[in-house]
């Protein structure tokens, strides 16, 4: 499982975390019936506090994409029937942004070209971060 | 208020006629961490040398582990675990040596357990102490301030000094040695980012009085920057909460504590406006520095 934070982004990193989450169930990507670290182990590896962890966990669980089993841990809850749509309607409001960030880039007065470099810099370091 | 693990009310400390801290309350339940965040000389050491009763308050009352820090101070240490923001202190010592200086102060002193936070840490043990890193003194400074197993641990800047590195390594040990064991923290700190991570509720606080305290996901759901033009700015009454005002030709930039509520309030009136969230540290600056004076200028 793989969850990056950017700290002093103006995205709360409980949202930063959550939302990629959420992404992964969806996608697929975190399989179903697959084991999550436990509360504990995520806040650890990513030195974020116990509770807002704790907190994140309860949400996806609500929105039944985990399940919390009381003394054994966390797991990938079989997608749902709307998990599609939803994955849908994600990838819509991620399309939504990118256009924002591109039209921001603009009048910054960044060029093409450079958007592009920034955003092939950008693939590979998401990259060698995910190995 | 037997679930809170530290109280503070209408807190008031000078020295001489110099007014540091002024009607500071807060409380911070079991297990909770609790950041204060402050400029230099905005009153953080002072809130903390008042709450391990370091320095007697002037007025106000302080429960710090179930003791009053004035008259109990002896028992509070027993309680309390203490990072002071200096620590160059005995640095002619080894690890091992301080550990063994400092045991016989502390009835509860557990010398197994401060070993194992000097293996955790990954401390040497035979180096003098004036010979370690700084992130290495922290950690050193944390293990000693643990090894007597406090309720509470009071961290005056922990970061202070450290490279990015050093800091995440330190919120990791937070996280693990004191959040996962349900210990409560207190810690000030000038680094809002880092404070995010860990914190379960901030409070900022300027000139001696605490301006805002909340979650921090609270905080920057409620303070939020927006762009209005410059006859709503005319038309209205300066919002409560409002905490900043710039004017950029005919447009203004706001940023309002309260966001949502004033919102709604253009939109029953007409105007729609889309407001963008901030950083901890663009809402810190707000508060802190900010100047809501030029709405009234409109």
């Amino acid at each position: 499982m793989f969850v990056h934070i950017e700290r002093g982004s103006s995205m709360p990193i409980s949202r930063q975390i959550s939302e990629q989450l959420r992404s992964q169930c969806l996608s697929g990507s975190l399989k179903s019936g697959e084991k999550m670290p436990s509360v504990r182990e995520l806040a650890q590896q990513l030195a974020v506090n116990v509770n807002t962890v704790f907190r994140i966990y309860e949400r996806l669980a609500a929105e039944g994409l985990i399940e919390l089993r009381h003394g054994d841990g966390t797991y990938v809850c079989p997608k749902l029937r709307q998990a599609d749509s939803q994955l849908a309607a994600q990838r819509d409001k991620f399309g939504l942004e990118f256009d924002a960030i591109i039209q921001q880039g603009m009048m910054l007065g960044f060029s093409a070209a450079e958007l592009r470099t920034r955003l092939t810099s950008a693939l590979a370091a998401a990259r060698k971060a995910q190995k | 208020m037997s679930d809170s693990a530290v109280s503070v009310h209408n807190l008031r400390k000078a020295f001489g006629s110099r007014v540091v801290l002024e009607d500071v309350s807060f409380e911070v339940p079991r297990g909770q961490t609790f950041a204060l965040l402050g400029r230099n000389g905005a009153g953080k050491t002072t809130m903390i040398r008042t709450l391990l009763g370091l320095l007697p308050p002037d007025a106000g009352t302080i429960r710090v582990a179930g003791c009053d820090p004035a008259t109990e101070s002896l028992e509070l240490r027993r309680r309390v675990g203490y990072l002071a923001e200096d620590q160059s202190m005995y640095d002619w010592m080894t690890a091992v040596e301080l550990c063994r200086f400092l045991e016989p102060f502390y009835p509860q002193w557990d010398a197994r357990l401060a070993e194992s936070y000097l293996d955790r840490f990954e401390l040497p043990r035979h180096v003098r102490i004036e010979r370690l890193s700084k992130g290495q003194t922290v950690k050193l400074g944390l293990a000693v301030a643990l090894a007597h197993a406090p309720q509470v641990a009071i961290l005056d800047d922990p970061a202070l000094g450290l490279d990015p590195v050093s800091r995440k390594e330190f919120n990791r040990d937070l996280v693990e040695h004191l959040q996962a064991e349900g210990r409560t923290v207190i810690y000030s700190s000038h680094l809002l980012d880092e404070v995010e991570a860990v914190a379960d509720v901030v409070a900022i606080l300027d000139r001696g009085r605490i301006v805002r305290q909340g979650p921090t996901e609270t905080l920057r759901e409620e303070v939020q920057r927006m762009i209005l033009p410059q006859e709503v700015v005319r038309r209205q009454p300066p919002p409560p909460g409002l905490l900043d005002a710039r004017r950029h030709g005919e447009q203004f930039e706001v940023v309002v504590d309260g966001a949502s509520r004033f919102i709604d309030e253009l939109a029953s009136s007409g105007h729609s406006v889309q407001a963008t969230s901030m950083t901890l540290d663009d809402i810190f600056e707000a508060f802190v520095i900010g100047r809501p004076q030029a709405w009234s200028e409109a």
